[in-house]
């Protein structure tokens, strides 16, 4: 009987154990090779995010082709991600990973690595001997002090005022030197604010901080990216724009006018078991162009 | 008699308009993709486009054959992985289930299917692909949102061939059992090959589910680039390269990502066409 069973079915038997073969066939082929290598896994956000071009630009991984064009030359097989939890789960997941995320989003989970022997914090960003950071900006339509309403006029005066400085600060960004002291004069009104993914969590603080000190005033505030948060404010769509890049030619020409607000570094971070004391920017710039692929040739 | 015409015109006419909402809506969509797409593609150039391999839109340079390549290598996947599975539950519950297992299978897999994909994504992301890392050294990769995507399409899969094999006759059962065949081997080759067309249906469904999900797989596939060298390496379907470069896109950048929502649209246009096929001969 059962073999008879065997000789009806044979194109349902064999395509089975063709199935079986082939799954047992890439499992062991994957066994293989996984087990004792140790590759770095590279991972990267996603192109025309705004902080892989300060990344890539600080690093030295964009550089110029012979026609002078610019060209990102982060690996092609790199990971990468729209997200900066989903990198830091990554990596916090993955004792052979690297990646790169703002420095105020670092936490204890992953293991920030210094560059050329100078940790990654807001001090070393502060005294300028960490090298890789970037502004975050806020742009105005013309100088802020006379183009804005009352109420964004009260808005931007606490942004920059040394009471600020403290929000910024406790939040592990670098905030520019300021001696004034907001006072609020009484104004009230809405305000929009808009630009940057990567300056909004910042801002998201600042109005918390603002509105305890201005209750009449209401901020609100759009999360997009810095080129929207520029032609925002040009447009008039909204009051006040974030950047977490400098302005360009074309943008300066049309009026636009920046501030700049804090300063953030990039911080590269590895899985805390990860051995490694430290990379210089070169390694980063190799690990990144696919030049070195292994922890071992990093010792 | 005219009281009751007089009624039923206006409400005739609310059915028909609220029939018209879905089928208004897919037009719509369908002219703003092919407004904005088409003009892309022409730009780009249709060949270079689809069998481009480089992605690096700064540079002008529009390939998105690796995150075709990549959506059919992970739905492939995702059948080989849900379809045995999904097939012999719903086996299992249209004929051997006790009642008081399928008291407890039948809500399970409901909840499977109402689980929405970001939490899928999250059980990936922090489950799934520390385990494939460990056994087979993969990580994110192919073979991991194939894994995760395979779990996703079981309650479609169960659902609608499980439906298709309580609705073969009682009779076949019985026939099979009357000639002295087992209740499995009634069931694997009386049952099952009558039910054949509502089970190939629901693995087309199976399919166009894994071809459109989007948010687990940003999360587990490693979304590079790279044409996919093996089951091991990172992968980036077309949905997700839509959702993940969207945000930041430009220009020809912003409008060559509405194109690749064409492509996509035109490959989930085939997959129902090809349902259509099934039940046909049906």
């Amino acid at each position: 009987m059962k073999k008879m069973q065997f000789t009806q079915r044979p194109k349902a038997l064999l395509a089975l154990l063709a199935v079986f073969a082939f799954l047992a066939a890439t499992l062991a082929g994957c066994g293989g090779n996984g087990a004792n290598s140790n590759d770095i896994h590279v991972l990267s956000r996603e192109d025309g995010s705004g902080t892989r071009s300060a990344f890539v630009e600080l690093f030295g991984v964009e550089a110029q082709d012979s026609s002078g064009e610019k060209v990102d030359r982060t690996i092609d097989t790199a990971e990468i991600t729209n997200n900066t939890a989903v990198m830091m789960v990554t990596v916090q997941g993955d004792a052979k990973a690297i990646g790169y995320i703002s420095l105020g989003s670092l936490n204890g989970s992953v293991k920030a690595l210094p560059i050329g022997g100078v940790a990654a914090s807001a001090a070393t960003v502060r005294d300028n001997s960490y090298p890789i950071c970037r502004p975050f900006n806020v742009v105005t339509k013309g100088d802020p002090l006379q183009v804005l309403s009352p109420a964004a006029n009260d808005f931007y005066l606490y942004i920059i005022s040394s009471n600020a400085k403290a929000e910024v600060d406790g939040n592990g960004y670098v905030s520019m030197d300021s001696s004034a002291e907001y006072e609020s004069k009484g104004a009230a009104g809405k305000v929009t604010v808009s630009g940057s993914s990567s300056v909004s969590p910042l801002m998201e603080k600042l109005i918390e901080a603002y509105n305890k000190i201005n209750p009449n005033v209401s901020v609100e505030l759009q999360t997009s990216d810095s080129s929207t948060g520029i032609s925002d404010t040009l447009s008039g769509a909204c009051d006040i724009g974030m950047a977490s890049r400098a302005l360009k030619e074309g943008e300066l020409s049309q009026g636009a006018a920046e501030t700049t607000i804090a300063m953030d570094g990039i911080a590269v971070i590895v899985n805390p078991a990860n051995t490694i004391a430290g990379l210089t920017k070169e390694q980063v710039r190799d690990i990144y162009t696919g030049d070195i692929t292994s922890w071992d040739e990093l010792g | 008699m005219k009281h009751k015409q007089f009624a039923e015109g206006p409400m005739r006419a609310l059915f028909f308009a609220a029939a018209c909402v879905s089928i208004f809506f897919v037009v719509l969509i369908c002219a703003f993709l092919l407004a904005s797409g088409v003009p892309a593609i022409g730009k780009i150039g249709l060949f270079r486009f689809l069998t481009g391999v480089v992605w690096r839109p700064r540079n002008g340079l529009y390939g998105i054959f690796p995150f075709l390549l990549g959506s059919v290598y992970v739905t492939a996947g995702a059948i080989l992985v849900g379809v045995p599975v999904g097939v012999l539950t719903a086996v299992y519950l249209a004929r051997f289930c006790p009642k008081a297992i399928a008291k407890l299978l039948d809500p399970a897999i409901s909840l499977l299917a109402g689980t929405p994909s970001i939490i899928f994504g999250f059980f990936g992301l922090v489950v799934l692909t520390p385990l494939t890392e460990r056994l087979f050294g993969a990580g994110k990769s192919i073979l991991t949102a194939s894994l995760l995507l395979g779990i996703m399409i079981l309650p479609t899969v169960i659902s609608v061939s499980a439906s298709a094999l309580r609705a073969v006759p009682q009779s076949y059962y019985e026939g099979a059992l009357a000639l002295g065949a087992t209740p499995e081997r009634s069931m694997f080759f009386s049952v099952i090959p009558a039910a054949k067309s509502g089970i190939m249906a629901a693995i087309v469904l199976g399919v166009s589910r894994a071809v459109g999900e989007t948010m687990a797989v940003m999360m587990v596939a490693g979304n590079s680039t790279a044409v996919p060298a093996g089951i091991a390496s990172r992968v980036r379907t077309l949905t997700t390269h839509i959702a993940i470069e969207m945000g930041y896109a430009e220009g020809l950048h912003r409008d060559s990502l509405i194109a690749t929502a064409v492509v996509l649209l035109v490959l989930i246009l085939i997959i129902y066409f090809l349902l259509s096929l099934i039940k046909k001969e049906k």
